[in-house]
Formats: C-alpha cells, sequence, structure tokens
C-alpha cells in the first residue's frame, strides 16, 4: 500500500470523467485508463465502477452506446455529454482550488504564523 | 431532471433489457480481466478466481446500479403490492366489505363533488364571468325582485361603475307561433339589446340586436339553436324569416350558438318594448338588471357606487322610491341560488358517511392488525425495518381504497345521472358531467381514504417489541390503546349517525306539514291545462268570450265531467302577477303604504268547481260583460287590510295602473296561489268576461281519473278552431306534487344517507363487540366454570356495547343542535329543536345498537369451557 493512495469520497465520478473525456471507453477500460493516468498510484474497487457509471449516466453526464471491443466482443461503451463536460471543468477546477489551498496550509512555517 | 425522468422511465419499462445488459456489462468486465491476467501468466484456473474476487459480489453491484437509476423504490412497492395483494386474496370476505363500503363511499362523494364543481365552483361559459352582475330591486333592505325601467334607466346613466346596463325578463313568456305549417307554443325572454353584447357571445348566424331597435316597438327576434333546428332545420335561410308571434309579425335577424343559454332555456329572445306604458312607471317593476363592471372596479366598489344612486333616487321620488334600493350580485351566484343549499347539504352528508365508512375499515384494519402482530414481530426479527412494515401497511389500505375506486367510480356514473335526473338543475341551464377534474378529485380522496384507514392501524400494528410479541406465542392480546382506538370509532360514528338521523327526521316533518297543508281549494279530480286561442281570428272580446263560454258548455257535456272554468292563472302552476288595490275615494298609496293582491280574472262558477268558499255577497255572473260595471270579488286578506270595520260588499276599489273603479260584490276565502311554504295570498278575482283574454287556464272538475278527459277535450278544441292550442294538460294534485318535488328529492336523498350510515355504523358496533367478545374468550370461559351465568356475560357485554352508544348519542345531540341550524332554510313549520323528532331518532338509534350487541353477547353465552380450555 505504499505507492497506492485510497481515493477520497466522491472523487471517482470526477477521475471517471477525466477518463472517458479522453476517449470514449467501456467500463474495464475506465478501469485500466484510471491506473494509467495515475501511474497505479490510485486504486478502484472494481464492483464500486458500474454503481457510478450508472449514476453518472443517470444524471445525463455520460451517454453510453453498444459497440465492438478490441477482441471483437460486445461492449457497452461510454461518452462525455456536453453536461459531463462541463461538469468535469467544475470539478477540476474546484479540486485545483481546494488542492493548493490545502498544500499552502501544510507548509506553513513557524515564522508565517 | 428531465434527463432523470427518461433514464427511469427507460429503465422501468424496459426492464428486462436493462437487466440483461448490466449482466452483460459486468460479465465483460470479468472476461477481460481474467484475460489480461492469464496474458501476464497467471494460470487459467487462478485467473478466473482473482478476477471475480477483485470485482467483488456482482449482485450487490447490480443492486446498486439499480438504486443509482432511483429503482429500488419502485421494486420494493412492487413488492409490496404483490405481498398485499396475497393477503388480500387470502381474506376475500374481508377484502370484499371493505371494498365495497368504501366503493359506497367514494362513489357517493365523487358524484356530488362532480355536480357541485360545475354548478358551485366552475364559471359559467361567459368571457370573463365574474364580471358579470346582477341587479334587484331591494326594499327595506330586503331583495325583492325586478326593478323599474325609469330606475334602471337611472342606474344606467349615474353609475361609473358598470361597461354598461341592460335588462331582461326574469321568468319566460309562452307565446303562440303562426306562419308556418302549424302552430306552436313558444318559450320568450325579454332582454334589453345591449343584453348580448355584454355577455359578449356572438350569435352563430346573422346579428344580435340593433341599438335602434329597441326604440318603440320593434319587430325582430333572435332564436335559439334548438328552435332554429327544430322549426329550421338548421337552415341558414331562417334568418330573415318573419313569423307572427301571437299574431304579430316579427323578423328573425339571428341564431345563438347551441350552448349558449342565459338563465331560462327559451326558443327566442324578444326585445323589451319601450311603449308598453308600464314601463314608464316608476313603481312597475318588470326586468331585472345585468352588467358588466368596468376593469379594476369590485363589486363592493359597485354595489356602493348604487346605493349613492338609490339614496338621490330615494329623495327625489319619495312616493315611489323610499326605501327601495338595488342589491348587485354575481350571475354565477344569481343562476345556481336555487339549489346551492340543497346541494351543500347533500355534500355535507355524503363526506359524513364516507367518514363513517372510513371509520368502519379503519375498525376493520385495526382488529387485523392485532391477529398480524406476530407477522409483523417475525418480519420485524429478520431485519425488515419498520419504516417498511408500516409502507407496506398502507399499500394494503391503500390498494383496498383503489379497488374501492374503481367501483366507486363506476357507481359515481350512476349516482350522477340519477342526481341530475332528481335535482331541480333545469333552473340553473348548466348540465353538470364527470370531467378530469372530478376524476382528480376521486383520485385524490382514494389515496386520502387509504392513507386515513391505514396509518393508525399500520403504527398500532408494527409498534411492538419482536422478542415479546413472539414470545407471547399465539396468545394475542389486543392491546388496551387499540381498543380504545375502535372504542373511539364506534361512539364517533354513532354521533354522526344520529346527527343525520335528526337532520333527516326533521325535513321529514316539514314535508308532512307541507304535504298536508290547507290549499284553500280542492285539488283531487281536478284537470288543468293551457288553451290559446289568436287575437287575429277572435279580435274583439265578444267573440273570445263566445268561444271560452262555448268551450266550457261543450267540456262540462262530456261524460266525467262534474264542471269546468277558466282562470288566467291557476293556484301553484302559475304564481305571482301581483297588483295594487284601494279604497276608489282615496288617492293611490305610495310604494311604501301599498297593499298587494294576486290579480287573476275568472267566468262565472269558477270558486265553485274549485271549492273555494264564498263567504259573502256574489260570484261574478253572465251580465259582467264588457261595458257594464266593472266588478271583482276579493279574498278575506284583502278585505282585512282595506275594510276594517266596514262591510266590503258594494265598495268601490281601483286596481292595478287603470283609474276605473271597481265595485266588490263578493267575499272568498284565502288559498295558496304562489307557493305551499308561505302563508294563503291574498287575491282579487275580476270577471273574466269583462277583460276578454286570449288565453285561459282550465280547470275540470272530474267525477273519475281526470287524465282520461285530456283525448275528449283536445279533440272538442279542434273541432271548434283548428288554430286553437290546448298544452301541458296535467292533474292539480300532480301540479302540487311537483311543487314540492325538489324538497322531496333532498329528503330522499338524506334519508337514503341515513340509513346507510346507520347500517354502516350498526356494522361497526357489531364488529367491535364481537371481537371484544373473541378477545375475553379466556376470561368469559373462567367466569362460567367459577359459576357465572349466561345472563350477567350477556349483561356485561351488552353494557359495554350501550356505553358506547350512549356516549356517541350524547356527543351527537350535541353535534345536531348545531347543525339543524344550518338546514333551518329548508325547514317549514318545525323547530330545529323539534323534541319530537330528537326523541325519536335517539330512541331508534338505541333499538339498532342493542341489536347490535345482542348477537355478539349472546355468542359469548354459547362458549364451551372445554373448548376454550383447548384453545390454550
Amino acid at each position: 500500500m505504499d505507492k497506492t493512495a485510497d481515493l477520497l469520497p466522491g472523487t471517482l465520478d470526477m477521475l471517471i470523467l477525466k477518463a472517458v473525456s479522453l476517449k470514449p471507453l467501456h467500463g474495464y477500460g475506465v478501469l485500466l485508463r484510471i491506473g494509467q493516468i495515475s501511474k497505479d498510484a490510485l486504486q478502484i474497487p472494481q464492483g464500486s465502477l458500474y454503481p457510478a457509471l450508472h449514476r453518472l449516466e443517470h444524471q445525463g453526464l455520460l451517454t453510453a452506446r453498444w459497440g465492438e471491443s478490441e477482441n471483437k466482443r460486445k461492449a457497452k461503451y461510454y461518452t462525455v455529454t456536453p453536461a459531463g463536460r462541463k461538469r468535469l471543468r467544475d470539478e477540476t477546477a474546484g479540486w485545483n482550488r481546494l488542492a493548493s489551498a490545502i498544500a499552502a496550509a501544510l507548509e506553513a512555517t513557524p515564522d508565517e504564523i | 431532471m428531465l434527463h432523470r425522468l427518461r433514464s427511469l422511465v427507460d429503465a422501468l419499462f424496459r426492464r428486462d433489457r436493462f437487466e440483461e445488459t448490466m449482466a452483460d456489462e459486468v460479465h465483460f468486465h470479468i472476461d477481460a480481466y481474467e484475460k489480461d491476467l492469464v496474458r501476464s501468466g497467471v494460470p487459467r484456473d487462478e485467473a478466473a478466481r482473482r478476477a471475480r474476487v477483485a470485482f467483488g459480489g456482482v449482485e450487490r453491484v447490480r443492486e446498486e446500479c439499480r438504486e443509482a437509476r432511483g429503482l429500488r423504490l419502485f421494486d420494493e412497492l412492487g413488492q409490496d403490492v404483490r405481498y398485499s395483494a396475497r393477503i388480500l386474496a387470502r381474506n376475500p370476505g374481508f377484502a370484499a366489505v371493505a371494498v365495497l363500503t368504501l366503493a359506497l363511499g367514494i362513489g357517493a362523494t365523487t358524484a356530488l363533488f362532480s355536480t357541485i364543481n360545475t354548478l358551485l365552483l366552475r364559471q359559467i361559459p361567459f368571457e370573463d364571468p365574474d364580471r358579470l352582475m346582477v341587479g334587484l330591486k331591494t326594499r327595506d333592505g330586503q331583495t325583492a325582485g325586478p326593478v323599474s325601467t325609469p330606475d334602471y334607466f337611472d342606474y344606467r346613466e349615474l353609475n361609473r361603475s358598470f361597461e354598461d346596463l341592460g335588462q331582461f325578463s326574469d321568468n319566460t313568456v309562452q307565446q303562440t307561433l303562426t306562419g308556418g305549417a302549424r302552430p306552436e307554443l313558444v318559450r320568450a325572454m325579454f332582454v334589453t339589446w345591449n343584453v348580448f353584447p355584454l355577455l359578449r357571445v356572438p350569435p352563430s348566424v346573422g346579428r344580435h340586436f340593433a341599438p335602434e331597435e329597441q326604440q318603440g316597438q320593434s319587430s325582430t327576434i333572435v332564436i335559439s339553436d334548438g328552435f332554429w333546428q327544430r322549426r329550421f332545420g338548421g337552415s341558414p335561410d331562417a334568418v330573415g324569416t318573419t313569423v307572427n308571434l301571437d299574431s304579430a309579425p316579427y323578423t328573425i335577424v339571428g341564431v345563438m350558438p347551441r350552448a349558449f343559454r342565459f338563465l331560462h332555456e327559451v326558443d327566442l329572445w324578444r326585445l323589451i318594448d319601450r311603449d308598453d306604458p308600464f314601463e314608464t312607471q316608476r313603481d312597475s317593476h318588470s326586468f331585472s338588471i345585468l352588467g358588466r363592471l368596468m376593469p379594476g372596479v369590485s363589486a363592493q366598489q359597485a354595489q356602493s357606487d348604487v346605493d349613492v344612486i338609490s339614496r338621490s333616487l330615494e329623495q327625489q321620488y319619495p312616493d315611489t322610491n323610499t326605501d327601495k334600493g338595488l342589491h348587485l350580485m354575481g350571475l354565477h351566484g344569481a343562476m345556481v341560488q336555487g339549489v346551492r343549499v340543497s346541494l351543500l347539504l347533500l355534500m355535507a352528508t355524503t363526506v359524513l358517511v364516507l367518514l363513517i365508512a372510513c371509520g368502519n375499515v379503519a375498525g376493520l384494519l385495526l382488529a387485523r392488525g392485532q391477529q398480524r402482530l406476530s407477522e409483523m414481530a417475525m418480519r420485524s426479527a429478520l431485519g425488515a425495518p419498520r419504516q417498511r412494515l408500516v409502507r407496506q401497511l398502507l399499500t394494503e389500505s391503500v390498494m383496498l381504497a383503489m379497488a374501492g375506486a374503481i367501483v366507486g367510480i363506476a357507481l359515481a356514473y350512476w349516482f350522477q345521472d340519477l342526481l341530475v335526473e332528481l335535482l331541480p338543475m333545469g333552473s340553473t341551464g348548466i348540465a353538470p358531467a364527470i370531467d378530469a377534474a372530478t376524476l382528480g378529485f376521486a383520485l385524490a380522496l382514494t389515496v386520502a381514504t387509504g392513507v386515513v384507514v391505514g396509518v393508525v392501524p399500520a403504527f398500532r400494528g408494527t409498534a411492538v417489541d419482536p422478542s415479546q410479541q413472539l414470545n407471547a406465542g399465539t396468545r394475542s392480546s389486543e392491546g388496551l390503546h387499540s381498543t380504545r382506538l375502535r372504542s373511539g370509532l364506534v361512539v364517533f360514528q354513532v354521533a354522526v349517525s344520529i346527527v343525520l338521523l335528526i337532520g333527516a327526521g326533521l325535513l321529514i316533518r316539514s314535508l308532512m306539514h307541507l304535504t298536508t297543508v290547507e290549499l284553500g281549494f280542492n285539488a283531487d279530480q281536478l284537470l288543468s291545462g293551457t288553451v290559446q286561442i289568436q287575437t287575429e281570428d277572435y279580435p274583439t272580446p265578444e267573440e273570445r268570450n263566445l268561444f271560452f263560454d262555448t268551450l266550457l258548455e261543450d267540456i262540462n257535456a262530456q261524460p266525467g265531467v262534474v264542471s269546468a272554468t277558466f282562470i288566467n292563472k291557476l293556484p301553484i302552476l302559475s304564481p305571482w302577477m301581483d297588483w295594487q288595490i284601494w279604497l276608489a275615494g282615496q288617492p293611490r298609496p305610495s310604494a311604501a303604504n301599498r297593499f298587494m293582491a294576486m290579480a287573476r280574472w275568472v267566468p262565472p262558477g269558477y270558486f265553485d268547481t274549485m271549492k273555494i268558499p264564498l263567504l259573502e255577497g256574489r260570484d261574478v255572473s253572465d251580465r259582467d260583460v264588457p261595458g257594464s260595471p266593472q266588478v271583482v270579488v276579493i279574498s278575506e286578506a284583502v278585505v282585512r287590510s282595506l275594510f276594517v270595520d266596514r262591510d266590503p260588499i258594494g265598495q268601490m276599489v281601483k286596481i292595478g295602473w287603470s283609474d276605473e273603479p271597481y265595485q266588490v260584490i263578493g267575499v272568498v276565502a284565502d288559498a295558496r296561489l304562489n307557493r305551499l311554504q308561505d302563508a294563503p295570498d291574498p287575491a282579487l278575482y275580476m270577471a273574466g268576461f269583462q277583460v276578454g283574454d286570449t288565453r285561459g287556464q282550465v280547470a275540470v272538475r272530474t267525477s273519475s281519473d281526470p287524465n282520461l278527459l285530456v283525448g275528449p277535450i283536445e279533440n272538442l278544441l279542434r273541432q271548434q278552431d283548428p288554430n286553437a292550442i290546448f298544452s301541458n294538460p296535467a292533474t292539480m294534485r300532480s301540479i302540487v306534487d311537483d311543487a314540492l318535488g325538489d324538497f322531496r328529492i333532498v329528503i330522499l336523498s338524506l334519508s337514503i344517507f341515513s340509513g346507510v350510515a346507520l347500517a354502516l355504523t350498526a356494522i361497526g358496533l357489531y364488529g367491535v363487540l364481537a371481537y371484544h367478545v373473541r378477545q375475553r374468550a379466556n376470561e368469559f370461559g373462567i367466569r362460567l366454570a367459577l359459576g357465572a351465568t349466561n345472563l350477567t356475560l350477556l349483561g356485561s357485554v351488552v353494557r359495554r356495547g350501550l356505553t358506547l352508544v350512549g356516549v356517541g348519542l350524547l356527543l351527537g345531540v350535541i353535534g345536531a343542535y348545531w347543525a339543524s341550524r344550518l338546514i333551518q332554510q329548508l325547514l317549514y313549520e318545525t323547530q330545529p329543536l323539534d323534541p319530537a323528532t330528537y326523541a325519536s331518532a335517539v330512541l331508534f338509534l338505541g333499538l339498532v345498537g342493542v341489536l347490535a350487541c345482542v348477537l355478539p353477547a349472546w355468542r359469548a353465552t354459547r362458549i364451551s369451557l372445554v373448548e376454550m380450555l383447548r384453545r390454550e
């Protein structure tokens, strides 16, 4: 567990949106893509991926259609909708603000007090 | 939001596909991971195992996906519905009783709501209908009918609240239409030219009246769609056609649309005649006022505006306008005035009956809830949260209500037809129908009913600690709280029933007083009908008199006829037409001091045929003809008012608007001429042959069934004059009965509802006591074993039942004391606190209560000791 981190609550949706925004993916592909872009630092429980995908589709942030996978099998591919892209931008901005605020807070030294 | 709904609906309605694709997706994932593991060198078996473990519980994932789609609530609802259906199907008797009880309540309430919605709540079909006002005259602040035309002109001229004011006749007149293949009696209403523009309803063919046609005696008419279809087959050529009305020519200028109805169902509209000499009199009141409020002016502002005008008219014309005013009311209110009280009374009654029905079903559910405590405890122990159990029980009661509603709405259609037929709704000109609003109401009512009857039983039925309940085993003793609730329900039902019974009783007593009311004439074996001849055929009074005289002689010669007579307006059938009467030596009294009597004209023998006693002097005779001195017979009430200490016979009086004196030749008893509910009316009877009318209402006294003479009289008339019309033959008895028709219907419905309420209450009481006996079977068994007699047990059960009835009666009588004042308006010679009615209603309900107690009590005494002890 030294090199991996658990997900913060609420960040899974953001990661899925990011992964799918690069290229339409099926569920398993989303898992691999998140691993790849986080350099295997983030571990996602495989089962929790699907309720999240369904939730995002239900909210209209993703759309799904059936396509053919690399191995010629039928698979459900997800694509980001315009609403999804907007949500991803908002969440990314929010995340960056939070992260830099926390980083700044943690780097505080005694002189700054 | 829309997207989520679509996604949910998609998943719901294509559930199979949704489940299938979800499974495919999961399998694809696991397979793909397994292949990747194999590729990285893991053995195939091990790879398959690791892929499954890494994914986690497939079923849990799928359930979470369903939840993400918002499907869970529906799944649980589906389970609840299926479970409830199974439970209810297992108790068909219980389900049938509950469903039928609710169906009756929901059906009756829905039908009445639809009627009330159409008549009282919905707006009339005119543009901006709430801006339309009707103006009626007031005397001493009391509304007293139509307004005089000179007053109308002043209100129209001086007011600053209305766009315009018009006049219309309160009632309709029958006229003879000739100038086609056959003569026909038609119904006409008088209006001013601006009434149609005020209502903002354009004609479907032709045009409205033109303002200049109002000058003098006009000769144009507008006809109704019904008459247009009937007489002209809907041909557009009808416009421009000339027809004769009572022998005068009129040209049709327009046809109103099919749906158009303004206060009365009529065949045609005529313009109010401005040349009529009565219309220049400030104390002749013939027409009501219609007005449209200007934008931004409220009804109150308009009322204070006309009040100012009324006061200045009082000062200007003290003789005629003292204490006279104008009362404004909404057109809609004016149209439904007649049925409002009856309808609201029926609605209140129905709601009470629905409440009683709810009480019974809630009682049933409570009792069943007690029997199902173990089941609930078991489910609770197996992990069902209480909220889920409550929801399941509520689903059950709402399902009962839904089933009740389906049967109930079918019943509502039937009730509705019945109501339309029975209630005096023809007069409102609006036809009610079950529509979307009504069905919406029924749906809301159903859900509310389901929740109302279910909520207490549901919470009571699940409020038990499972371990305790399961330990208690089969011995389910009813909780004290639940018993009290059911007892409370019965007390409430008894109270409501007694209120309904007393209300029905008071109305029935009023009806009894009304049916035995002294009419002042004999209505039995008397045939009535209207005879109309044409002025052009009989231009002089002498010719008309000859026609009617001959007709009476011919009718008298018919077998079965005792005597025949005629009058301008028969009692009850044709009310009003009151004229002023005063002593000839005095000036005409002012409006405030004048005395009015019903103006009638009769041939010799009228009082004889009608059996109105002649008290003094003589009847009119065949020597009282045009040209001879004018004579009049007056009724006792006129004598009392005009001739306090003088013999009236031989005195001279003046009548109506003419200045000619009449000699009083006789005095007759008063009779009820207008309404059965009112005191006998003062009347003055002039000599029919001195008037020489073209129309008469005949009355034929017969020795057998009066209806047998309709045919012979029609034949006689046809022989004598093919243009003469004999219309509306009916027995006088049926006319008197019809005058009470509305009242009978209200009483009939209230009686039926009270009967239903009583039956439901008796069933409820029986149910509670029967349950009570079953619960205490143990105790009774032991008491019997210890030597108690059957009689003591019987007494203890009956006592308990009668205590409930007693408390209910007490509360109900207090309620009735308050509620009976609300129906005072409908009572006739009956006090709202009539002791006889109260006593008999209490006695009756008490008796029913005893009957409902005795059966379960008797059961208690049949308990077998052995069986009792075995039950444990």
